[in-house]
């Protein structure tokens, strides 16, 4: 076994114990916390560096994979393992989330500079990074269901970071009851799984974990549960953990409110690492996922669990772009545009399989973290204005940023041949156009392109060209959350650039969202033949075949036209003043109303939900308070007549008799105790008495 | 009869022989070296010396009882065993707390012959507790009989000491007389001094008058030893009169040895006569002359303990209802309930020694044991009625206490040991009479926490020994009544 699988444990064991010690000290300790932090994901990036190289090699099935465990926990006679595996999925996530944890490090030690909570952020930063590393490397779905679940509490904390701002406090309350909805799934799937298969490790030396072929087979042969194959069931069950983490329609409500927390927040937990957990649940389970599946013509797996995963991606992919369409908010717009994409991974999973998903995760990864630090930047720069009304010509304040930006807009959009977004999202186009089951989701996904091209050229314009909208004298009021240091307080109320803190990130980052396209194109799939283990070589005539070929022409227009639209209805014609309304709530009213309240989804919910919630509280209470409270009052007053009842017997009766019984012995105990005179001569007459008195006792007896 | 080889003797009886010399040191030592010295030097040098001989012995004896054989020497003059080198031990530690508790004691000068006869009783005990014969009962029975009269009568400036000694002396003497009368009845029915020879010899000639005479003396005999009712009428005065110490050395140290040989003597020697005393199923035999005793004990020692105003008095009356309550163990006649019974009055030896212990602190600083001068003791000593509080509920039973898991054995083992639970009456009544017992033992812990002291009482200062020895054994009786395996295990 190589080192770095034994040792893998170190990755998310660094940020616990950074986070621990950040804990423990005493504020404000600014440096010490961000450099724990920090380092903790440097050196975790290199082992996962150390851990990417050793999968680079090709294991006995083809692929790499290599699991470390022990025992943990003993149920009755079962041992609950804790362990870990090495292989291409861990690896790719774990360099994703340490190279884009450290990035997002870095950026926030220039964002937050004048927090004063400046050290219980870097804590639960990296609490939350060992969390989401505990995530990938689990080999158990015990430990992994741990993991998720510190996940979850950072997540809930970090939203709720700023809980003097009731939206927050709200925002970190919704998103952690939302995603507990999904876990009660997970969970139930867990247990299920547990019951069906005595095990939850997913992989294990002797090939009996749950995700291998034995016990597939043996839950194949199952009877079904409720009209599905126990496998389906178990796996739609998982399934809804992951809908809930990766903000799923219709669990999503909570990921745009979670924007209330600070940007790199956003960045970290709501773009690049945790929302992804679902999509990577997904792919770890994919074996369940994908058990018993007949194959389409191009291989690709077709099961009810997936067809599922599939549809619930597209329709999430296209509901929530049209929603970023008509949002206002910066983050808001990437929020949706985040639920979207996960979409789009859902679906890359159902119809491709785990590279065609996981490849749009890695880059997705990447530029929107970008994206997401970008438009902090931007916030930051505007003096925490986060309307892109009141925004504009930006492009000439932060030269950096805008280009950056510009990149990662660029990439999501998926501008063809430069951008990875364009490979990425081709790849699940391609495999969607060859789904068997139902042409739908691929047109879904197109128009989804394409409403994404669209509101991504509306962002860019109405936040970098044109004229700067933003009013100076407004811009005081919405300070109270971050306290501006004196020179920039000082300087006029024009948008500035970033240091370089917050800049070097940004760069780095434009640099992968463009270059990481590379690894997956059909002519080189390398990342797909590293996922799956399958051989591959270059071949550059594959992007010439005429499917393939058709397809990325097809998605060049879809995203050329998008791109058009949205330069033409606002790079061209910019906007006055913020107040002006909105081009297509101009021509549209009604749909644009629509979409800019996200379809009344949180209204829905409120009245249904929570207004359902609320009535069966109140019932509750009502029962509570009239019908327990009535039954406990019952039950005091008969308690209170039955103590009086006793009281009076307890009186008049027992203590009497009681009182007259103690007074019968210690009047027993003073007769008894005059037999005792003193005189050794009765003593020894005693002794007489007592032996003719058991003789005659004995020998009476034996006649008898 | 094999050759007598003198150096298994040596090797068997070690323990005796390491409490000999012990007992030969301390003497000559007081007599020599430490002649002229203070009171309080003799005795902590005297003390040191006999505590390191019992320790000695003990580590000895305890460190050979793990796993080894039966030794027969002399058919039955010396039986060296697992439970027996067990109860050695047991004595001696008991032997060294009851040392410890008398160093601060001021009732005499002769320093030396107190320590070397408190060696001495020991050593009788451990040699009767090796014995399965009938001689060998009676003159190790005497040895630790003869030292306790002593010990007794050792506090020459009061008179009740010696008044006390006179009438246990007389007492025993007589009894002593009936139980060799009983022996001899014994040798004559079935011609052997040997107790399992005793019981081939009995086997087939059903109870005969003869038997029963036997019998009966020889639970006088014991009875005498244990204070059981009607032969306990010695033990209020003695327990009163004697030096504190050495009351506590009669009720602790000597009832653990009696309880132990009397089982035996009865388990052993009186196979096939044990009657019955179940309820309404009695058949004649020893179990029911031992359950009448052990009834009128517990009924008798109970309710007189309610009315004693001397705590002394009150623990004597305490021993007389615990012998009733051991002597079901003895009823039972079982494995288990032999092991209860073991458990139970180790415990309460130690318990015992304990309140003994705290008494004689007390009496030393008020001048007196009556439950009066135990008044607003919590507030002039806090450590030492901390120490009392923990014996006496001990003695009451109350968990997690040793006393409470003793009975809870003893109790069990009694219930469990006839068919149909037949011994369910003497248990019921057991109980009942347990329930009573906490009144008296409440009584002077109401003393101690709730009453005040009469006048502006000054703190007590208690010697450091005495309370470190006194802590030590408070300590025992939690940890035993929490962890009771650490000591059945042995038993």
């Amino acid at each position: 076994m190589i080192w770095i699988v034994k040792n893998l444990w170190l990755i998310p064991a660094l940020p616990l114990f950074a986070a621990g010690i950040i804990a423990v000290n005493k504020q404000p300790k600014r440096k010490l916390a961000a450099s724990l932090a920090i380092g903790s994901m440097a050196i975790g990036f290199l082992l996962s560096l150390c851990a990417f190289a050793a999968t680079l090699g090709h294991g006995e099935h083809g692929m790499f994979r290599e699991v470390f465990g022990f025992n943990w926990i003993q149920f009755g006679g079962q041992w609950m393992d804790i362990g870990w595996v090495l292989d291409p999925l861990t690896a790719i996530m774990l360099v994703m989330v340490t190279f884009v944890g450290m990035l997002i490090f870095i950026f926030s030690v220039g964002y937050m500079a004048h927090d004063e909570n400046f050290m219980r952020f870097f804590c639960f930063l990296a609490l939350f990074a060992s969390g989401m590393l505990g995530v990938v490397i689990a080999n158990n779905l015990f430990l992994f269901f741990v993991s998720w679940e510190i996940v979850g509490l950072t997540s809930y904390l970090l939203i709720g970071f700023w809980y003097h701002k009731p939206s927050a406090a709200a925002a970190a309350k919704k998103a952690f009851i939302t995603t507990r909805i999904g876990d009660l799934g997970l969970l139930l799937g867990m247990v299920w799984l547990y019951a069906q298969t005595g095990t939850l490790n997913f992989y294990t030396p002797e090939h009996t974990g749950c995700l291998e072929a034995v016990k597939i087979n043996a839950m194949l042969a199952a009877p079904p549960a409720a009209g599905f194959a126990v496998v389906t069931a178990i796996g739609l069950l998982i399934f809804l953990g992951a809908v809930g983490k990766s903000g799923q329609v219709p669990l999503h409500v909570w990921l745009p409110d979670a924007m209330e927390g600070p940007t790199p927040v956003s960045a970290l937990i709501h773009a690049a690492t945790m929302v992804a957990a679902g999509v990577f649940l997904v792919a770890r389970v994919y074996p369940l996922m994908s058990a018993g599946a007949t194959l389409t013509a191009q291989g690709a797996p077709v099961t009810t669990a997936l067809t599922v995963v599939t549809w619930v991606g597209a329709i999430t992919a296209i509901f929530a772009a049209s929603i970023a369409v008509a949002q206002n908010d910066i983050k808001r717009i990437l929020a949706y545009s985040t639920v979207s994409q996960l979409g789009y991974m859902m679906m890359g999973l159902g119809v491709g399989g785990v590279a065609v998903g996981m490849f749009h995760l890695i880059t997705h990864a990447f530029f929107k973290a970008l994206l997401f630090l970008g438009s902090g930047s931007v916030i930051h720069g505007c003096h925490e204005e986060q309307d892109v009304r009141k925004m504009g010509g930006l492009n000439k304040f932060m030269p950096i940023t805008f280009w950056v930006y510009f990149a990662g807009m660029l990439a999501l959009a998926g501008f063809p041949l430069l951008f990875s977004g364009f490979w990425s999202k081709d790849e699940i186009l391609h495999a969607a156009h060859g789904w068997s089951v139902s042409q739908v989701p691929f047109y879904l996904g197109c128009a989804g392109a394409l409403m994404t091209a669209f509101y991504m050229t509306r962002q860019m314009a109405l936040v970098f060209s044109g004229k700067y909208r933003g009013q100076p004298e407004e811009s005081h009021h919405g300070h109270s959350a971050h306290a501006h240091s004196p020179e920039s307080s000082a300087q006029s109320h024009d948008p500035h650039e970033s240091p370089a803190v917050m800049t070097v990130p940004l760069i780095i980052l434009a640099g992968f969202a463009i270059l990481l396209g590379f690894v997956g194109t059909p002519a080189w799939p390398w990342f797909d033949g590293y996922l799956t283990g399958e051989e591959f070589k270059f071949d550059p005539s594959k992007l010439t075949e005429p499917g393939t070929l058709g397809l990325m022409l097809a998605s060049g227009a879809i995203v050329f036209t998008g791109l058009g639209l949205g330069w033409f209805l606002y790079g061209k014609r910019q906007r006055k003043t913020a107040a002006e309304k909105d081009v297509l709530e101009a021509a549209q009213p009604f749909i644009y109303k629509l979409l800019a309240n996200k379809y009344y989804i949180d209204e829905f919910y409120e009245a249904t939900v929570i207004r359902g919630n609320a009535f069966a509280a109140g019932l509750c209470d009502f029962a509570d308070r009239r019908i327990f409270g009535g039954a406990v009052l019952l039950v005091k007053y008969i308690t209170l007549g039955l103590a009086w009842l006793y009281r009076l017997t307890d009186e008049y009766f027992v203590n009497l008799g009681f009182d007259t019984g103690c007074e019968a012995l210690r009047e027993g105990g003073g007769g008894l105790s005059r037999l005792h005179t003193g005189r050794v001569q009765t003593y020894l007459r005693v002794i007489g008495v007592a032996l003719v008195a058991l003789i005659i006792f004995l020998i009476w007896g034996r006649k008898a | 009869m094999n050759p007598v080889n003198y150096l298994q003797i040596l090797q068997l009886a070690a323990p005796e022989t390491i409490v000999t010399l012990t007992v030969l040191v301390v003497l000559g030592a007081d007599l020599t070296l430490l002649r002229g010295k203070s009171i309080a030097a003799r005795f902590n040098a005297g003390a040191l010396l006999a505590v390191l001989g019992c320790a000695s012995a003990a580590v000895f004896a305890f460190t050979r009882q793990a796993g080894q054989m039966e030794f027969n020497l002399f058919s039955g003059m010396l039986v060296v065993g697992q439970s027996s080198d067990f109860v050695k031990v047991a004595l001696l530690v008991l032997t060294i707390f009851t040392i410890l508790i008398s160093t601060s004691g001021k009732f005499t000068d002769h320093v030396g012959e107190y320590l070397s006869l408190i060696l001495l009783g020991t050593l009788g005990l451990m040699f009767l507790v090796s014995a399965e014969d009938l001689l060998m009962i009676f003159i190790a029975l005497e040895l630790a009989s003869l030292s306790l009269y002593i010990l007794t009568a050792f506090n020459k400036h009061n008179a009740k000491s010696s008044e006390a000694a006179l009438k246990y002396f007389l007492f025993g003497g007589m009894s002593a007389a009936f139980l060799l009368f009983g022996f001899s009845l014994l040798y004559g029915i079935s011609g052997s001094t040997n107790l399992p020879e005793i019981a081939r010899g009995l086997s087939g000639k059903g109870t005969d008058p003869l038997l029963i005479v036997a019998m009966v003396t020889t639970v006088i005999g014991f009875g005498f030893k244990v204070a059981a009712v009607p032969l306990h009428l010695w033990a209020p005065d003695a327990y009163e009169g004697a030096p504190t110490p050495s009351a506590a050395f009669i009720g602790a140290g000597s009832k653990v040895a009696s309880f132990y040989i009397l089982a035996k003597i009865f388990t052993l020697g009186f196979v096939g006569a044990e009657g019955s005393a179940v309820w309404h199923g009695y058949v004649a035999g020893w179990t029911p002359a031992v359950a009448i005793v052990a009834a009128l004990s517990m009924v008798l020692g109970n309710l007189t303990a309610i009315v004693q105003s001397s705590v002394k008095r009150l623990l004597a009356y305490s021993a007389i209802a615990h012998a009733g309550y051991m002597l079901l163990g003895v009823l039972g006649n079982t494995p288990t309930s032999s092991s209860a019974l073991m458990f139970y009055v180790i415990t309460y030896a130690l318990t015992v020694i304990g309140a003994f212990g705290v008494v004689t602190v007390v009496e030393a600083a008020t001048g007196g044991d009556a439950i009066a001068n135990f008044a607003g003791l919590s507030r002039r000593a806090p450590g030492l009625s901390l120490c009392l509080l923990v014996f006496l509920l001990s003695l009451g039973g109350i968990p997690p206490l040793a006393g409470f898991i003793g009975k809870f054995f003893l109790f069990s083992a009694a219930v469990g040991a006839e068919k149909n639970l037949g011994l369910l009456w003497l248990v019921i009544l057991a109980i009942a009479m347990s329930a009573v017992s906490f009144y008296y033992y409440l009584r002077v812990l109401k003393a101690a926490y709730v009453q005040d002291a009469a006048e502006a009482a000054p703190a007590i200062k208690v010697p450091g020994l005495t309370l470190f020895a006194l802590a030590l054994l408070a300590a025992l009786v939690i940890l035993f009544g929490c962890a009771p395996g650490l000591l059945t295990q042995y038993l």
